[in-house]
């Protein structure tokens, strides 16, 4: 009878489908390993990691083994870990669960090191038995905050899709988000037979793919001088209760971004702990109306079209009546006698519109495309406004005015320091760049230093003489802003303060309109002569009172173009040449 | 009819007759001569056993190299780990804020200007200030905002100044 069943059983396992058990059993014994790929790090440009990937484990219980033993456990991991001990407590209860994460991203020397302690007390309490850990690589930020909206930050997988797939990561905004797939490389695998004690059958079966590990990204970032941007620019929002700021420091020859700075901003080792909109790259996601630094543009545009000369006489009155409103200056005046050099150091922007109106039709919108206006700059982060520029039918007359001293166009700020570097840069616009060399966005985009493009906007005589109507803004005699001057170096720069559009409800309909808050800029080169570095910083939404451009961006400026040029070792301006006249 | 050996035999002298006669080949029986097993049965058997020796050694070394490899892996992750976070170490000695907080403890601020000093003539070139502090940021920022619940808005009693008679009062208070 036994014999009957010990064949019937042969019979199953040898006459129906042998394979299947055959398969089965080389399971049993074989094991296959993920062989992770190293997420690619993200360098500045000096080869300080500002983004990097170590081993690391997560640390996991059982339940089923740890439920009797949950207060010694629970204690053993609050202390060891430095997780909180209740809710550690709860998951080592969890009914029905054999998984549960106690702590994640540990170190593996950490995390080796609690496991093994726990193995040691494994004797006298069963309930260590069902610790285990198992590989979760870290990504960490050297620099916490220091240019964190630019790298962005990774957080587990969320979609349901991409754990099953095993990702370890996923990416939100910024470097992090954009270059994920250059970044994230491809996981290999390694297929083995095992024997006692875990050891790989020495003669087995054994494959192995290696793993494709991600691409390295250098950027153009300067670590030092972002981590002075920023907290200089914290001061600054800080000191004027104003909303949020950016700062900018542009390399004027290769157009390099050294830092794109914003405040507020988060720890990119801790991002739960900030504000969703804290968390992004305002320089390139928020479109504002530029104010008076635009001013440049309209001027250099002239110069082009040999339409002015620095030394145009200008007849300004008080106020300008124009079809739909008047238009005033920042200052109470009467009429008043500037050249158009004057017109740039004093921003007047009746005098601006005054001698916007020699442009003919479609001309100034022209150039300010040329500036890179309403385009994306194409840094390489996702997210970028295009800012708009009226076209067509929405380019009125009254538009054209405001348009020409900054108002009722909209740019962000990489854009605008752009446009502003080309008058540094002779009149050549330079694509800004944050990448060295090439990467590949996830959408096929190829960015960086290898692909930029140069385009000559306006003739390199205009750049020199609009470089010149600049300096005599920060002059402390004829201009409305000395406190950008840097010490030992010629500044050219402009200050903006324009308008900010909010939300307002007109006849129970919600519309643009402006809201009272203003935004402060000042945008600038040095030394003159010869232009290094272009800055620009821009505070929304300042409260103190007096603030503007010149009074509140103007200091800013100053200290993070002064530590540029300290930093990069330039040597300070020679005797500034003769000063255009500002009236006549 | 005589046969030729007949005729041979009648024309030889006799001492020849006598060779021939003793050279005369008769058919005698085959002898088997075998070649000796043993020495070939043990060959083959030491050689198996040799063999089989041999293989047990190989794979007795092959589990104790695979032991070993296992270890030596395991050992090399360790290390792997331990370098790693090494490098964490460094990386956050390296980081901007904690060197400028080293450098604020040690009385050092951001320069206001640049000069540079010529050792050859011992003259200075630049705008030569003294650093001041005024271009020192603040290392620290505000305080995390806190959630409502953890701060309130203050709240506000508005005292009246005339004053509370209490009448008939049955507390500890009443009476004094």
């Amino acid at each position: 009878m036994v014999f009957s069943l010990f064949a019937a059983r042969l019979v199953q396992l040898q006459g129906v489908d042998p394979g299947q058990y055959a398969a089965m059993a080389a399971a049993a014994g074989t094991r296959t390993l993920t062989l992770p790929a190293q997420r690619g790090e993200i360098f500045d440009r000096f080869g300080e990691p500002l983004a990097d990937s170590v081993e690391g484990r997560a640390v996991i219980a059982n339940p089923a083994e740890t439920t009797d033993d949950a207060p010694a456990v629970a204690a053993f991991l609050a202390r060891e870990l430095g997780v909180d001990y209740t809710t550690t407590l709860r998951k080592l209860r969890v009914k029905g669960s054999q998984f549960q994460y106690i702590a994640r991203h540990v170190p593996a020397t950490k995390a080796d090191d609690v496991l093994a302690a726990a193995k040691a007390q494994s004797d006298d309490v069963d309930g260590f038995k069902g610790l285990f850990t198992q590989r979760d690589p870290i990504r960490i930020y050297p620099a916490h905050d220091v240019a964190a909206n630019v790298l962005g930050f990774v957080g587990e997988p969320s979609k349901k899709a991409d754990v099953e797939a095993g990702r370890t990561y996923q990416a939100y905004g910024g470097l992090e988000e954009a270059f994920n797939k250059a970044l994230s490389g491809k996981d290999g695998e390694e297929r083995y037979e095992f024997g006692a004690g875990d050891t790989r059958l020495p003669l087995g079966n054994n494959t192995t793919v290696a793993p494709v590990d991600g691409q390295d990204i250098t950027t153009t970032i300067d670590r030092d001088l972002q981590w002075y941007a920023q907290r200089t620019l914290r001061q600054a929002v800080i000191g004027a209760k104003a909303r949020s700021g950016i700062a900018i420091v542009m390399d004027t020859q290769t157009g390099e971004l050294l830092t794109l700075a914003d405040y507020p901003t988060f720890d990119a080792e801790d991002p739960a702990s900030a504000h969703k909109s804290d968390r992004q790259a305002r320089s390139l996601n928020l479109a504002y109306e530029p104010g008076s630094v635009e001013k440049v543009l309209t001027m250099a545009a002239l110069l082009d079209e040999g339409k002015v000369t620095p030394r145009t006489k200008l007849l300004v009155p008080g106020q300008l009546d124009r079809q739909d409103r008047p238009i005033k200056d920042h200052w109470e005046h009467g009429l008043i006698k500037l050249t158009l050099a004057g017109v740039l150091a004093k921003s007047s922007n009746i005098g601006t519109v005054l001698a916007a109106d020699r442009f003919g039709s479609g001309e100034l919108r022209s150039y300010l495309e040329k500036f890179g206006l309403g385009a994306v700059s194409g840094v390489g982060l996702g997210g970028e406004t295009r800012g708009s520029i009226p076209e067509g039918p929405a380019w009125t007359s009254q538009v054209g005015d405001r348009i020409a001293f900054g108002q009722s166009l909209s740019v962000n700020a990489v854009q605008m320091a752009a446009a502003v570097n080309t008058i540094a840069n002779g009149g050549v616009r330079v694509d800004p760049t944050l990448i060295r060399g090439e990467a590949t966005r996830d959408d096929g985009t190829r960015v960086g230093t290898d692909v930029s493009t140069t385009r000559r906007v306006v003739s390199e005589e205009a750049a020199r003489q609009t470089t010149k109507m600049m300096q005599l803004v920060v002059d402390p005699e004829d201009g409305v802003a000395p406190a950008a001057q840097v010490p030992g170096y010629s500044v050219a720069g402009k200050t903006g303060t324009a308008q900010r559009v909010g939300t307002c409800v007109v006849d129970g309909v919600k519309q643009g309109c402006y809201d009272g808050t203003v935004t402060v800029s000042f945008a600038g080169f040095a030394p003159a002569e010869n232009p290094r570095f272009t800055v620009y910083v821009a505070l929304q939404a300042p409260t103190v009172a007096g603030a503007g451009g010149g009074a509140t961006a103007g200091p800013v400026f100053s200290k993070i173009m002064g530590q540029a040029l300290q930093r990069y070792s330039v040597p300070e301006s020679t005797a500034p040449g003769k000063k255009y006249p500002v009236e006549w | 009819m005589s046969t030729p050996a007949l005729q041979l035999r009648e024309r030889l002298p006799r001492p020849v007759e006598a060779a021939v006669e003793r050279a005369r080949l008769t058919v005698v029986p085959r002898r088997r001569a075998r070649a000796a097993r043993m020495p070939f049965v043990t060959l083959v058997s030491l050689v198996l056993l040799g063999g089989i020796v041999g293989l047990l050694c190989f794979n007795t070394q092959m589990q104790q190299a695979s032991f070993a490899a296992t270890a030596l892996e395991q050992r090399a992750d360790d290390l792997a780990a331990r370098e790693q976070t090494l490098h964490d170490e460094a990386q956050a000695l390296r980081d901007p804020q904690h060197l400028a907080t080293l450098a604020h403890a040690a009385g050092m601020v951001a320069p206001i200007s640049s000069c540079t000093v010529d050792l050859a003539t011992q003259q200075t070139s630049g705008s030569c200030t003294a650093a001041t502090g005024a271009n020192t940021p603040a290392l620290e920022g505000p305080g995390r905002r806190k959630p409502p619940v953890l701060n309130p808005a203050p709240q506000v009693v508005t005292v009246t100044a005339d004053p509370v008679v209490v009448q008939g009062g049955r507390g500890p208070r009443a009476g004094r």
